[in-house]
């Protein structure tokens, strides 16, 4: 029933399979345990992050201020002595920003790339005067989520299947979800069927900025510590994640499949690169150039296909 | 419109409407503006519960406005909207819906993304423990579409849907709440004859168990086929409501109008015509594809008939420059006599540089600026053949007068274009290539989406143009509007001229048998 807006096409899930198998074949270490649960690790957070981002283009917008969003939430609970009130002031912080684009562009009008990009400078600011250099110290209680296994499995796969089933229970059995479709798709259309199109615009950058939360938290407690600008690769890479799997940007198409490869097959590039000792500066040329062929690939406008 | 109405019995043995049943809804004193203009002034209107009142007028007469006050698009500005004796405050479609007001839109409201079932319950989802219930989602859409009688599976995708269907979409997602009221705005433009059948049934069944239905339509025959009561209104006021029995085809135009319709063509030219301002010897729009051969000679309006997507609208086009043709050999003669350079593959600037304007059938897409002011985008048409830096004539007195000249109906000529009615958006076209100077015109459905007053006014211009020493080359799929306006009628079939018929002797029959079926041998297109 869902697939004519997943946006999922062959390409977009032989991705990773033939990414994964190249680095196999080609890249000396690639399957070595250590290595593949670092791929894990690393991965993670951008699977959280551009969940957050799908949610977001599936209202024909943006979010630009996840990184910042990610470093705030980072740096606050590395500096809290109490996990707790951490977790509970990011989590405010996510709502707010959340609440703060949503209003900025369903209501105000504001384009939602000038929108975010305006919370996320001014997050930026925030997370220095947090934190002004790297630092800090993320109480053990929380680094004990991330760094484990539970049950056998390591604990970042179960942080990325309980995110992704969240996202997943959301847009396919929840009137949210079918709205937020509806919106994107046309939201004149849908505000004349009853949808309150503000309220679910409002909610999916409010979605979007808890997840960026929740990422924030996930990686600050991998290294243990806060940096301010620990999120500042996220904003773009999410984006990029997202086109890859299918996502439109231009709303109503997307799904969580499609972010799972999209995340994957970024963090594999970026694991290979690392692996080939490539310069480190190429991985941002590189997601930029991803960035444009992966909108490029989508066919425009083929909502409902 | 006309047409339909000649054919239209005088009388219908309707019921009087001598109903004691007291009023569902009552409008009272309602008005509503959009920026400057003033789209309901003091409306007040009462309809009663198994009922099917008419809505009509002339285009930019207020209908759509007042039901979309119903509907909760929009609040108005003064006066109240009763319900069963409560007053409504509409705030939103879905208060209107909760309140028991249902609405099929004019505009298509299916979602391409969703399902046929999904789009039926969106807004009113039925849910189980807070989830979706994804069962009870199909299951409601099947009772609805099989109820209904259309066979149409919920799982397609709204993208899938032809307009047709999407309009039996929006129909059965209109019954499918437990309404009082239900407001159909022009439901039948898309239908085909089987499932506008349909749709009267529905409207009857409704009827019968007590609903109150507006329907909002300017097609006469369906008013006074379907409907029990009709209210009019005309410029954004109330002019009558009256029982369908009281009422003439006649009077019911009259009321529309708001003056006795006299005249709706101009007379033909006296004068034979001219030299050819375009003489068509071989045009091939698309590679492949079939030849037209035609001629448009100064002094005549030259009309394109034929069914629909037979195309004449690819000969238009391509003559425009604007779908640039495969192949053509065309001569030109100015408005000296002299031969010019004219080929339409390069595009439409060259075409427009030689004084030949294309007026689209979608004025508002391809024609005009609709944020920009009246004057702006008649001053535009004087900008023609200025290079980029040249400074622009600023010449206010032109426009002036071409919107006397015009007839326009604006409060002001800095109102915006998108603010005007269809038949003022026209007449700004025209006029814009008017000041532009052409003395070719290749007009496209000239006067659809305008109301009958405005259509005379629009016919007046075309023919004064010719009078002038113009050409026009007409398309038109109205066949009346054909013969009433123009000289000569060419029948396209399959992307030829199959047929050349002079207006003066062209039926509606005899066209029609044109379209359809090959005419004798003969040089079509081009008069002897």
């Amino acid at each position: 029933m869902t697939a004519l807006r997943s946006g999922i096409r062959r390409t977009t899930l032989a991705l990773p399979v033939v990414l994964f198998a190249l680095l196999a074949l080609a890249a000396p270490g690639f399957l070595a345990p250590q290595n593949l649960a670092n791929i894990i690790g690393q991965i993670t957070a951008l699977l959280i992050v551009s969940l957050g981002q799908m949610l977001v283009a599936l209202v024909a917008g943006i979010d630009l201020s996840v990184g910042s969003v990610m470093s705030l939430a980072g740096s606050l609970v590395a500096t809290q002595a109490d996990p707790l009130l951490g977790i509970g002031l990011a989590l405010l912080l996510g709502l707010l920003v959340g609440v703060v684009n949503g209003l900025g562009v369903a209501v105000a009008g504001i384009h939602p790339l000038i929108m975010t990009l305006a919370t996320a400078t001014f997050l930026q600011g925030l997370a220095y005067l947090v934190l002004p250099i790297p630092g800090g110290e993320v109480p053990a209680s929380l680094r004990s989520l991330v760094n484990g296994t539970l049950w056998g499995v390591p604990q970042p796969l179960l942080w990325c299947a309980l995110c992704a089933g969240a996202v997943a229970l959301l847009l396919h059995h929840t009137r949210l979800g079918l709205h937020l479709f509806a919106v994107g798709a046309q939201a004149r259309s849908a505000q004349l069927n009853g949808v309150p199109v503000v309220a679910v615009t409002v909610s999916a950058y409010v979605a979007c900025s808890l997840l960026a939360v929740v990422a924030g938290i996930y990686l600050a407690a991998r290294v243990a510590s806060g940096d301010p600008t620990m999120g500042a690769s996220f904003g773009l890479e999410s984006v990029t994640a997202v086109a890859l799997g299918g996502v439109q940007l231009t709303g109503g198409v997307g799904s969580v499949l499609g972010v799972v490869t999209g995340a994957l097959s970024l963090g594999l590039m970026t694991n290979g690169i690392n692996l080939f000792g490539i310069s480190p500066f190429l991985r941002g040329a590189l997601t930029g150039v991803l960035l444009l062929a992966a909108v490029c690939a989508q066919r425009r406008k083929v909502v409902g296909l | 419109m006309l047409q339909a109405a000649r054919t239209m019995p005088d009388t219908l043995a309707h019921p009087a409407a001598a109903d004691a049943r007291p009023d569902l809804i009552v409008v009272q004193g309602v008005s509503k503006r959009f920026g400057s203009t003033a789209a309901l002034q003091d409306v007040s209107l009462r309809g009663r519960a198994g009922s099917i009142h008419a809505i009509t007028g002339e285009n930019g007469a207020g209908k759509s406005t007042l039901m979309k006050l119903l509907a909760g698009v929009h609040q108005p500005d003064a006066g109240e909207i009763r319900m069963a004796g409560q007053r409504l405050q509409l705030r939103s479609p879905a208060a209107a819906r909760a309140a028991g007001i249902s609405t099929v839109f004019q505009e298509l409201t299916v979602l391409p993304n969703l399902t046929v079932a999904e789009n039926l319950v969106l807004g009113r989802e039925p849910r189980r423990a807070g989830l979706l219930d994804h069962a009870a989602i199909h299951a409601e859409a099947q009772a609805v579409l099989s109820r209904i009688g259309i066979t149409l599976d919920p799982q397609r995708s709204g993208a899938s849907l032809t307009v047709g269907e999407q309009q039996l979409v929006e129909i059965a997602k209109g019954v499918s709440t437990d309404a009082q009221v239900f407001i159909f705005d022009e439901p039948t433009a898309p239908l085909n004859r089987a499932e506008v059948d349909k749709l009267e049934q529905l409207l009857h069944a409704l009827k019968a168990q007590d609903k109150l239905v507006f329907y909002i339509s300017h097609r006469l025959d369906e008013i006074f086929r379907l409907c029990d009561t009709v209210s009019v209104l005309k410029d954004g006021r109330w002019v009558a409501t009256e029982p369908i029995g009281a009422l003439t085809s006649e009077r019911l135009i009259t009321l529309m109008v708001g003056r006795e319709l006299q005249a709706l063509f101009p007379p033909r030219a006296s004068t034979p015509p001219g030299v050819a301002a375009l003489d068509v010897r071989s045009l091939t729009p698309l590679a492949g594809g079939a030849s037209a051969r035609l001629q448009l000679r100064r002094g005549e309006i030259v009309g394109l008939g034929g069914l629909e997507g037979q195309g004449q609208r690819e000969i238009v086009r391509a003559l425009a420059g604007a779908l640039p043709p495969a192949a053509c050999d065309v001569q030109r003669l100015g408005r000296d006599g002299q031969p010019q350079a004219y080929d339409p593959r390069q595009g439409v600037a060259h075409v427009v540089a030689l004084g030949i304007g294309l007026v689209p059938e979608d004025r508002k897409l391809e024609g005009l600026y609709l944020d920009l002011p009246i004057a702006d985008n008649i001053w535009l048409g004087l900008l023609r053949g200025l290079g980029l830096v040249r400074r622009a004539p600023r010449q206010r007195a032109v426009v002036t007068d071409l919107a006397k000249q015009l007839q326009l109906r604006a409060g002001s000529l800095t109102q915006d274009v998108g603010d005007l009615s269809g038949g003022n958006q026209q007449k700004v076209m025209i006029g814009r290539w008017l000041a532009a100077g052409v003395d070719t015109l290749l007009v496209e459905q000239p006067t659809r989406g305008v109301d009958v007053g405005a259509k005379a006014e629009i016919y007046g211009l075309l023919r004064a143009f010719v009078a002038e020493g113009g050409a026009v080359l007409a398309l038109s799929s109205d066949l009346p509007e054909l013969i009433g306006l123009c000289d000569r009628i060419l029948v396209v079939r399959g992307g030829r001229v199959v047929g050349d018929v002079p207006a003066a002797e062209a039926t509606e029959e005899g066209l029609l048998a044109l379209a359809l079926v090959d005419a004798p041998a003969s040089a079509p297109g081009v008069p002897a």
